[in-house]
Parts: structure tokens; C-alpha cells; sequence
């Protein structure tokens, strides 16, 4: 190789800078008469939007508009003075009668402003909505749920290709339709009395990640200085509701805790949807949705807690096989059809894998915790029975326990354990969301202003509010105790039949809070599919409910459940109710145990292979179990 | 007067790009007259090279900076006759608004393509970049002209530039410092709402324990000497031309 005269190089590099300065000066002066991304066809180079930007059908680069008299400068700046300027022309031109909408953005209302995206509104009415793309709709993390006025919004652009049913990007759709009041909404946050578990025990902390004088060691290897804290996350990731917690490793505390409807909903509800919408064209989004979620979720918690996202070394993942392959961002359409067992699971039956539990480094997922942090996806038990459920056993210390046990997790997939120490059975049953706030048309997650419980009160009904608000709609317990009202005094037949046959009930008039035949269908279904797990389970197992030594009810909302209310309408089995043990969020309980615990993790894989996967369409009287499930009245035997 | 001074002998060049450029977009006389007097004495490969250069071509000007070196022509012929000379004729298409800063940047990322490939023989040589800066546009901004200009200036005054490009987190900074080994870092905001963002950058290598090891410059249309100190950057620039200077002064600083 040549060897090159330092002063010779020089003199190019001087040559150079030179050319280059004057191109700098040159620079500086044109730009304030002519946009710089501006090329010498006239056409934008920019990657962000601008309002003078004209797409034409056969240019692949948007042609600039501006006459250059203005300073470019004012083309790019969101400055609000300037852009509402140029938007209430477009009002006036649109909209010649002064009638405005109202436009209400998580519950605040005001006047909307015709050719202003809900973002704007937004912004207006103070409400925060998340974006890092400079609103130019490639972010995909404004995503709004439009729940009214979808027909008053401008029509999806190409940037909302991905999204179906009733959400948008809240950048792009603007209000269009003078007359068509909207009412949209961000992600909803779920009040922490529904989500909080409380740990009874002391836990054990023995954690992967420890200190070692000035050093941070992960199993043994060295990952990074110490920083002042160790710290965890534990997530249970389920199909409705996410749980993040902050967790300090070397105490064990809990230093904050939030919860989070799965930003995953508008690739529908239930983990068959969210396969099927995986399948294409929209691959990824999925992934993408929960994992920009978590890193603002994270970034709130280190603030509230006051520490650090560096000092966060690990993260424990709960949830069922398709959440959990979705969040490590792993192909779920295996977990679709028969078998229904995720690429994981199946390498695992085939010897390939000793474990169906996962490893990875965070910042392989896009995770922005300690660069050298790690991510332990708790282990599968099989098919749609998940990590979520291995980690309510170890909340439930199902490691430990001679006499037999069940756990029901209900939820938008109702998980049945009837087992010991040393046999299980395990079933996963496709509830769907109907007592989680879908399909019902006055139903909704239990969040402030919903109708937790209720009783008959001569014709009308007396009723409990979450937050002690006025009524807003029915959450899952009150739904359960509306249906087993019903029945108690002879409103509804066990098939779902109103009195006097009306379709309708008003439940609450003066909220406009009803209950229709429909609504009582789709409960009966979930409801079923809940039944069918639990007596199939029983049954396989040999042992009656009354021989049961605890059941563990386990899951959101089903903390709040009268449990005699629940066992009357055939949702739980006839467990004597002395013996039903509410343990609240199980698998965030267990997840957190795990994140504190290596000794725990290598319990649960050990029970984990004594597990037995009973698969409910295989149950060969299945559809009868079924029709008898759907019936509003207690398990027969 | 003998024909030769009047009409300088533009044939004499071979390649056909170069010729075109120059008769169509080289107005002045002088500036004409040396501009034909050099590519007249340069090889045809060189003349390939520049014209690579003045179209903007960085896959070409790549290969044939490659194909040179094999063929053993020295480095400094190759930024002479090839790269420099170029974008000479770039920067007078430029200022006679010819071509804008779109264009310019796209030669200079050809200029980049033909440098990349002389950088090892440099530093073989002992040479050594005279810093190593790492540029980017902060979270949620996504304009990148102004930084680009200025990485193409630092380029050209002989620094090292690691590009983050636009919308760069404060954690994209902080790995990048670690990746690289970098100690300059230069953040441009193009917006009002996204200026805060810098300080946002500086604190979060404060919580990394970071900050002592590193010197910022800020720059961008919005930003003012003001703020930068307020935000507790090391240097603000007001320009991309300044930019080089302030990133010169930092280095010192950093290497004194």
C-alpha cells in the first residue's frame, strides 16, 4: 500500500473544505428565499410532511407548491398560529353554514374544527396522544379508536392501511362532516384496584441479575457497572390488559405499577384475530404496537419511580402462547391451526429445545432498558395454555400442594387447572371478551364509571359504581350479577329469555344503560366455553367440585365476582364458596415471583412437564357440554 | 492572439459527461479556462470518477475508486483528478443555481463512496481523522438537510461523521457514543417543539454518567446561543459552515 505525505493530504483536505465553504455560504443565503429539500425539478425531497407538498399520480416524489416568496421556514414549523390560519380558509370554503361537531377526545368534549385532524382536536382539548413521527402517520403509535362519527372523518390514507374496524391514526383522520359528532379515544389506562394483587408471603429474592461490589453480574457473566439500583420489570401481557411493574431486585419492592388496555386491539380482540390479522399484509404491527407501548409505559414508570432505564437489567414476560410469541416477535401462525403449538413448543415436544422458555436480549426487541438487559419469556405449558397460566401456578404455589386443587383464570381465554403437586390437567377455554367489555353493548373493562355490581330494587335496580361515578356501563362482575338477578327473581329464563319476551331490558333509563337478548347470547357463550373446560377438567381427572380443596379464581375482573352469583349462573363450578379463594391478577403475582426468583423458575419448568393438555374440541360430547353451558344456571354433574 | 488561449482545447477531454457539464454549465471565461486546463491533463478513469461525482452517482464512483486503487493509481491522484475536481464543478453548478442542495448532497455522498476506500490507506499511513463526531437530528424531528450539510463540511474538513440520521432518541445517542467510541456529539432541531429535546439528550447522559465523558454542539434554524447555553451544551453553531469550526475547537479541547 502507498504511503501517503501528511502535508500532501493536507493540502486536498484544504482544497476541499474550501469547495465546501463556499457551497456552505451559498447554502445559507439561498435558504431564505428557497426551500433547501427542494430539488432542481421543483419536487420535495423531504421525508416529513409539509403543506406545500402536491402529490401528482406519476411522480414518485411530491412537487412543491411554494412560491417561494414566503420564508421556507414557516412551511415546516407546526406553528399553530399560522396552520389554524390556513385551516379556517379551508372551514370557511367547507363549511358554509356555521355548524360545528362536537369532537370529544377521551371524554373531553369540545367544538371541532372541519379540516383539523383529531390530533389537533386533541391538542385543543389538552389530551395527550403519542406520536414520534412529526404526525406524519409512519409512527403508528396515535392509534385512537373512534367509537362515534367514523362516517364524519376523511377517508383512511395510505398510512392507515393496516388498521380495520373502527380505529384510526389520530393524525390522519380529519373531521370532515359538519353535522357527525365524534367521540374517539386513546388507549384506555385501567385503574390499579382491579389489577393489584397482594402478595401475602414475603418473597424469596434470588434473582439472575445481582451485585457484586461495583459490578452488575447476569448468572455469572459481568453486564455492566453497578449504577446505584438493580432493577426488573415483570409484565403480564394479556390479550385485554397489560400489567407493567417496576420492581427493585435486591428488596424485592414494588416501586411502581401500571396498567394498560394491550394497544394490540385493533387487530381484534381475541388471540385467533390477532393471528389471523398477523398473517399479512400487516406482519409486525402486532409486535410493533406492544413494544412501542412498553417503552413509553417504561419510560413513565423509571419517572414516577425516580430511577434510571439503565439500571433496569431484566424483564419477565407472562403471557398466553400468541401474546408472548407476538412480543418476541416470532411467527404465531402455527398457534392458528391444529396442533395450535407455537414453533417453540413444537421443537420443544421434539427434544429439540429443553425448555419452551425464552431468552433475549432487549435491545434485539427494541427495548430500551440496560443495553446489556435481558428478556425471559416465562415457559409455554402447551398450546393456547401459556406462560401466563405457568405463572399463576407458582403464584398459586401449585409446586407445593398434596391435596387437589383447580385454578380458573377468566378472562377473553378462560385457563381450568384441576391438579397437585404431581398431576395436571390444564385446558384453555376461548371465552372471548364478552365479560371483559366487548360484544355487549353497554358492557366495558372495569374502569372508573362502571356498574361493578348490581341488585333487582323493585323494577329498577340499585347499583355500584367503580370510583362511585355515575354509570358509564357494566363491567364483568356486574354482568354476572345483573344475569344470576335475573334469574333470582324469574326475569330471565335459563335459556336467556326476557320476561313478557321483550328484547330489551332498561336496565338503568336515566343513563341509557340497557341489557338485550343479544347481549345475554354472547354471555351465554363466553360463559360456556367457561364451562366446558371446568367440567371436562373434573371429569377427566375424576374428582367432583365438592372434593376440591381450594379453587383459585384468578383474573381481572373476577376479583370483584359474587362468587355465589357465579356459581348459580354456571360460570364457576360448585366449589363449596368457603373453599374459593379470590388471589386477584395471578399471573402478574407469578411474574413478579419469577423476575425475584431463579429457584422459582427452575420449579415451574419441572412442573411445567407433569402437565396435561386436554384439548376441549377433542372432548367427544364437547358439543353437548357446550349447550349445556350456554344455560344460565349452576354445573351439573 | 493564438486560438489556444481563446478557446480552450475542451476535446482534449474524453469523457463525455465532463465535457457536456462543463460547456453547459461553466459560464465564466477564467473559471472555464482552468477548469479545462486541468481535466485536460487527467486520465480517462479519473475523468469516469469525477463525472461519477457531478451526477451524483455513488454505486459508480465507488467501484471506480476501487478499480483505481487495484490498479495502482495513488490516492492523491484519485481526490485530485477524480473526487476534487468533481465536485469543483459541483460547487460552481451550485452557486450559479443550477442544481440545488438536494443534488449537492447526493454528490457528496458520492464523494463519501470514492473517500471511504482511501480512509485505510490514510490511517496506514498515520493519518488519522482529526475527530470522530457523531451527528443526528433529535426525537421527533425528522429534518436532516441542515445536519446533512454540516456532516458533509465535517467530512470534508477530514472528521470522522457517524450519521444517526433523524428522529434519534437519547438512548440512539448514548449507544452510539458507546458503540463508537465517540466523545463529539452534534445535535441539529429544526423545529420549536422538538429543541427541548436537546436538553432532553444532554440530561439523559447526565443519568447515564456520561455526560463528563462527551462535548455537545447544537445548531439549527430555532436554536440560539441562548438556548444552547441554557441547555447546557458545549458549543452552538450558527451555521453549517460554523460548524466545522466549533467541531475543530471541541476536538482540541477534548484531545487537550
Amino acid at each position: 500500500m502507498e504511503n501517503i505525505d501528511p502535508a500532501e493530504y493536507q493540502k486536498r483536505l484544504d482544497r476541499l473544505a474550501e469547495i465546501y465553504r463556499q457551497i456552505g455560504h451559498h447554502a445559507e443565503q439561498q435558504a431564505l428565499h428557497r426551500c433547501p429539500y427542494k430539488n432542481r425539478r421543483d419536487e420535495c425531497t423531504a421525508k416529513f410532511g409539509c403543506r406545500y407538498q402536491q402529490r401528482t399520480p406519476d411522480q414518485s416524489l411530491p412537487l412543491c407548491t411554494s412560491d417561494d416568496q414566503l420564508d421556507y421556514r414557516s412551511a415546516w414549523e407546526i406553528d399553530p398560529d399560522s396552520v389554524a390560519q390556513m385551516r379556517q380558509l379551508l372551514q370557511q370554503q367547507n363549511a358554509p353554514e356555521s355548524v360545528s361537531p362536537q369532537v370529544s377526545v377521551n371524554l373531553k368534549t369540545g367544538a371541532g374544527k372541519i379540516g383539523l385532524s383529531l390530533f389537533d382536536h386533541a391538542d385543543t382539548l389538552n389530551e395527550k396522544i403519542p406520536s414520534s413521527c412529526g404526525r406524519v402517520g409512519t409512527c403508528h403509535e396515535c392509534i385512537v379508536e373512534v367509537a362515534a362519527g367514523m362516517d364524519g372523518l376523511s377517508p383512511r390514507t395510505q398510512h392507515e392501511a393496516f388498521l380495520n374496524d373502527d380505529f384510526r391514526l389520530a393524525c390522519q383522520a380529519k373531521v370532515l362532516n359538519p353535522q357527525a359528532d365524534i367521540n374517539c379515544r386513546t388507549l384506555r389506562r385501567i385503574p390499579q384496584i382491579l389489577t393489584a394483587t397482594t402478595s401475602t408471603t414475603q418473597l424469596p429474592v434470588d434473582p439472575c441479575v445481582t451485585r457484586h461490589d461495583d459490578e452488575v453480574h447476569y448468572e455469572g457473566e459481568v453486564i455492566d457497572k453497578y449504577r446505584g439500583h438493580l432493577l426488573g420489570i415483570a409484565i403480564d401481557l394479556g390479550t385485554t390488559t397489560v400489567i407493567v411493574e417496576l420492581i427493585n431486585l435486591e428488596s424485592g419492592a414494588v416501586l411502581a405499577t401500571s396498567a394498560i388496555e394491550n394497544p394490540q386491539r385493533f387487530g381484534g380482540s381475541d388471540v385467533m384475530n390477532r393471528i389471523s390479522y398477523d398473517a399479512g399484509p400487516f406482519t409486525g404491527e402486532l409486535h410493533g404496537a406492544i413494544i412501542r407501548t412498553l417503552n413509553s409505559e417504561i419510560e413513565q414508570l423509571c419517572e414516577q419511580a425516580s430511577v434510571k432505564r439503565r439500571t433496569i437489567y431484566e424483564i419477565v414476560v407472562v403471557g398466553n402462547a400468541t401474546m408472548r410469541e407476538l412480543f418476541f416477535g416470532n411467527d404465531v401462525q402455527p398457534i392458528g391451526q391444529r396442533p395450535y403449538k407455537s414453533e417453540i413448543e413444537q421443537a420443544y415436544r421434539q427434544g429439540k429445545l429443553a425448555s419452551t422458555a425464552v431468552v433475549e436480549l432487549a435491545t434485539n426487541l427494541n427495548i430500551r432498558v440496560n443495553p446489556q438487559g435481558r428478556v425471559y419469556g416465562v415457559p409455554l405449558i402447551a398450546s393456547h395454555v401459556g406462560g401466563d397460566v405457568a405463572a399463576a401456578l407458582v403464584a398459586i404455589n401449585l409446586a407445593e400442594q398434596t391435596e387437589t386443587v383447580m385454578l380458573v383464570d377468566a378472562g377473553t381465554n378462560t385457563e381450568v387447572v384441576v391438579g397437585n403437586r404431581d398431576q395436571l390437567l390444564v385446558a384453555s377455554c376461548p371465552a372471548g371478551p364478552a365479560f371483559e367489555g366487548g360484544l355487549v353493548t353497554h358492557g366495558m373493562p372495569g374502569c372508573q364509571g362502571a356498574i361493578e355490581s348490581l341488585k333487582v330494587d323493585g323494577d329498577g335496580f340499585q347499583y355500584q359504581t367503580i370510583g362511585s361515578v355515575t354509570p358509564v356501563g357494566i363491567c364483568g362482575s356486574g354482568l354476572i350479577e345483573l344475569l344470576a338477578e335475573l334469574r333470582r327473581h324469574g326475569r330471565m329464563t335459563p335459556l336467556g329469555v326476557f320476561e313478557d319476551r321483550v328484547q330489551t331490558l332498561d336496565i338503568l333509563p336515566a343513563h341509557g344503560i340497557t341489557f338485550s337478548r343479544a347481549d345475554a347470547s354472547h354471555l351465554a357463550q363466553a360463559k360456556a366455553a367457561n364451562y366446558c373446560g371446568q367440567v371436562a377438567l373434573l371429569r377427566e381427572f375424576d374428582i367432583g367440585p365438592s372434593e376440591i380443596s381450594c379453587l383459585y379464581l384468578a383474573g381481572g375482573f373476577a376479583n370483584y365476582v359474587d362468587v355465589d352469583a357465579a356459581c348459580e349462573i354456571g360460570f364457576l363450578a360448585p366449589v363449596p364458596s368457603n373453599r374459593i379463594q379470590k388471589i386477584g391478577n395471578a399471573a402478574a403475582q407469578g411474574a413478579r415471583e419469577l423476575l425475584l426468583s431463579r429457584r422459582q423458575r427452575l420449579t415451574l419448568e419441572s412442573l411445567i412437564r407433569k402437565a396435561k393438555h386436554i384439548e376441549l374440541e377433542t372432548v367427544p360430547d364437547f358439543f353437548d357440554l357446550f349447550v349445556d353451558g350456554c344455560q344460565f344456571q349452576p354445573m351439573s354433574f | 492572439m493564438p486560438p489556444a488561449e481563446n478557446s480552450p482545447p475542451l476535446n482534449d477531454i474524453q469523457n463525455d459527461v465532463v465535457r457536456q457539464e462543463i460547456s453547459e454549465f461553466i459560464l465564466h471565461e477564467d473559471e472555464r479556462r482552468r477548469i479545462i486546463a486541468l481535466f485536460a491533463k487527467t486520465n480517462p478513469q479519473m475523468q469516469e470518477i469525477a463525472a461519477g461525482v457531478i451526477q451524483g452517482a455513488h454505486t459508480e464512483v465507488d467501484a471506480l475508486t476501487q478499480a483505481a486503487l487495484k490498479a495502482e493509481t495513488s490516492a492523491m491522484e484519485i481526490m485530485d483528478d477524480g473526487l476534487i475536481a468533481g465536485m469543483a464543478i459541483v460547487g460552481i453548478k451550485f452557486r450559479e443555481n443550477f442544481i440545488f442542495v438536494p443534488e449537492v448532497l447526493a454528490c457528496a455522498r458520492a464523494m463519501k463512496a470514492g473517500m471511504q476506500h482511501i480512509e485505510p490507506i490514510l490511517s496506514a499511513s498515520g493519518i488519522k481523522p482529526i475527530g470522530r463526531v457523531i451527528m443526528g437530528t433529535v426525537k421527533g424531528d425528522l429534518h436532516d438537510i441542515g445536519k446533512n450539510l454540516c456532516i458533509m463540511m465535517l467530512r470534508g474538513a477530514g472528521f470522522e461523521v457517524i450519521d444517526l440520521g433523524v428522529d434519534t432518541s437519547p438512548d440512539d445517542f448514548i449507544d452510539a457514543v458507546e458503540e463508537h467510541d465517540a466523545k463529539l456529539i452534534g445535535m441539529s432541531a429544526l423545529l420549536t417543539t422538538t429543541m427541548p429535546n436537546m436538553g432532553r439528550t444532554i440530561e439523559a447522559f447526565i443519568d447515564a454518567d456520561l455526560r463528563d465523558d462527551v462535548m455537545f454542539m447544537v445548531g439549527g434554524a430555532p436554536v440560539t446561543p441562548e438556548f444552547a447555553e441554557d441547555m447546557g451544551a458545549d458549543a452552538y453553531g450558527d451555521s453549517a459552515v460554523e460548524c466545522v469550526e466549533v467541531a475543530k475547537q471541541l476536538a482540541t479541547k477534548l484531545n487537550g
